[in-house]
């Protein structure tokens, strides 16, 4: 199970995005948990992850929330707007995926 | 044209994001925000409803309801009314989350310190809870805020520090937790009670007789020029071109200004509700000037269902359901609208027209002023009915902005479409050219 935190604002547009991503996890047969929330909620919740994603409006708040993911140990990034205007949760299903693979290389080469 | 917008979007990045992204990005503001989206909208929507019951928009309703009034704004003065009370909660608890402590503590403290810092140091029993009603509601946010801030903010020192009550390792944590907000807890209920004591022992001259002070009446008088000066067209035009000059460098606008400003619209509004001719309050922006989502983009989303551009035919179709409901990510990222210095210009000049048009059909009494807070999802039309209070001209209001968004945009519109449209041919005869070539090769 890969359980993904998308850091937004109110998680209203992200939810749409969140429809997309487990929709296209079904269809790659991997097994997925996304929430989306705020800022605050996520320095809560932190701990309880594998990926951190930013959505792209709340992008100012970038190094406060990679700092505490890096704190944490958890790999992080932006999505790519044009993915999140389209809702194109395959693509951002894929940078997960991306993230986690390069992140376990990471770990095996040290 | 193509690169001349790229290469001025790069200078937005460098000199624009920065120092907006800071002023977006402190805690404070993040904390603030937080706390009115989860802990008081909920309270401050049902509470709403039972406003509009109690003034219902037929006369032949109103004369039914009459005397029952009372009665029936029960409920919206004890969730609507007392926002600032639940205020001081949710931010006391997010700010404590975004610190990474826990929340529950800060957030019952804060309540209880709101409740010390807005009654008079008197004879409770003999307290009129109608003479301190206001100051929970409307009228109490700012000391909500200051309070809720500062109590996480000591609670968060003394748990680090020397001075709390340390308790051996085998104490069950539970246990130890409470003894360590013993110490701060009592300190800031004494502090808050004496200042709380001092200011009680002035007297203002209310409705021509003495009446004792309290800090929230204290800041009210204060803030009081603040909150008119926020009233008023200059402030209505700072607030909605700072909101869409943040979005134009795509970082959330409304999630900013909101923070800032929101104590002032609901205490505007809070005045609506009791009658008053407020104007700049929530609903100004969010219901009569976001149509469709922030910079009214619903226009583009029907330009864009029809568009020669195959990229603005892909973000029209994602951009029509969120449309509806005023979410328009896809169109700000999409189009994009954010970082694109031709889309940048009518996104803030629409709103910028809207707000100005809205104010003066609101200033000469056009249509009733907003008076229910409502979510910002509810559809275009409905809204502006329901913000009023049951004006059928606030729907038409909006419609009639609608009409002037889609006149504004439409010849940026066609300007962007005709340079994605060239990229688009060029990118498309590029592929065909190396297809040939490989073609050749295979040969």
């Amino acid at each position: 199970m890969i359980r993904v935190l998308i850091v937004c604002s109110w998680g209203m547009s992200t939810s749409l995005l969140v429809e997309s991503m487990l929709v296209a996890a079904v269809a790659r047969k991997c097994e997925l948990s996304v929430e989306a929330l705020s800022a605050g909620e996520y320095a809560a919740k932190v701990d309880e992850c594998d990926v951190v994603l930013i959505a792209p409006q709340i992008r100012h708040l970038r190094k406060s929330i990679e700092k505490l993911a890096a704190s944490a140990g958890k790999p992080v990034a932006l999505i790519e707007p044009f993915h999140y205007a389209t809702m194109n949760g395959q693509a951002v299903l894929e940078q997960v995926l991306y993230l986690l693979s390069s992140t376990q290389e990471g770990e095996a080469a040290t | 044209m193509s690169s001349m917008i790229e290469r001025s979007s790069d200078w937005f990045e460098r000199y624009l994001v920065p120092p907006l992204g800071a002023l977006a990005g402190s805690v404070y503001l993040q904390a603030v925000r937080d706390a009115f989206i989860i802990f008081t909208l909920p309270l401050i929507l049902a509470g709403s409803v039972f406003l509009i019951i109690a003034n219902p928009p037929i006369p032949a309703l109103a004369e039914l309801v009459t005397q029952y009034r009372s009665a029936i704004l029960v409920p919206f003065q004890l969730s609507f009314g007392l926002m600032a009370l639940f205020l001081a909660f949710g931010v006391a608890y997010s700010l404590a989350q975004y610190r990474r402590t826990e929340p529950v503590q800060p957030g019952v403290l804060a309540m209880v310190l709101f409740l010390v810092a807005s009654m008079p140091v008197s004879d409770l029993t003999n307290l009129r809870l109608g003479d301190v009603l206001p100051y929970l509601g409307g009228q109490g946010l700012l000391v909500a805020i200051l309070i809720g801030i500062m109590t996480t903010e000591v609670m968060r020192w003394f748990r680090g520090s020397r001075f709390t009550i340390r308790l051996p390792k085998t104490v069950p944590p539970n246990v130890t937790r409470a003894f360590e907000a013993l110490v701060p807890t009592f300190l800031l209920l004494t502090a808050v009670w004496a200042l709380e004591w001092f200011i009680s022992s002035h007297t203002f001259i209310m409705d021509g007789k003495p009446a004792q002070m309290t800090l929230p009446i204290l800041l009210m008088r204060a803030f009081q020029p603040l909150v008119v000066v926020q009233d008023s067209y200059p402030a209505a035009l700072l607030e909605i071109v700072l909101m869409m000059m943040l979005w134009s460098v795509g970082i959330h606008g409304m999630n900013v200004v909101t923070a800032i400003a929101l104590p002032f619209w609901l205490s505007t509004l809070a005045t609506n509700a009791a009658g008053g001719h407020g104007i700049v309050t929530e609903p100004f922006f969010h219901i009569f000037a976001h149509l469709g989502g922030s910079g009214a983009t619903w226009p583009l989303v029907i330009y864009m269902l029809r568009s020669r551009s195959a990229q603005l035919r892909t973000v029209g179709k994602v951009a029509l359901g969120p449309a509806i409901f005023n979410i328009n990510e896809p169109v700000t990222f999409g189009v994009p609208m954010a970082l694109n210095p031709l889309m940048m210009i009518p996104f803030v000049l629409v709103p910028v027209t809207i707000v100005t048009i809205n104010y003066f059909v609101f200033f000469i009494g056009l249509v009733h002023v907003p008076v229910v807070l409502q979510p910002f999802t509810v559809p275009l039309g409905i809204s502006g009915f329901v913000a009023t209070g049951g004006d059928i001209r606030g729907s038409l209001l909006q419609f009639f902005d609608l009409a002037v968004s889609a006149l504004i945009y439409y010849p940026f519109f066609k300007a962007w479409e005709r340079i994605l449209v060239t990229r688009e041919e060029a990118a498309a005869q590029q592929l065909e050219e190396s297809g040939k070539k490989t073609l050749v090769q295979v040969r």
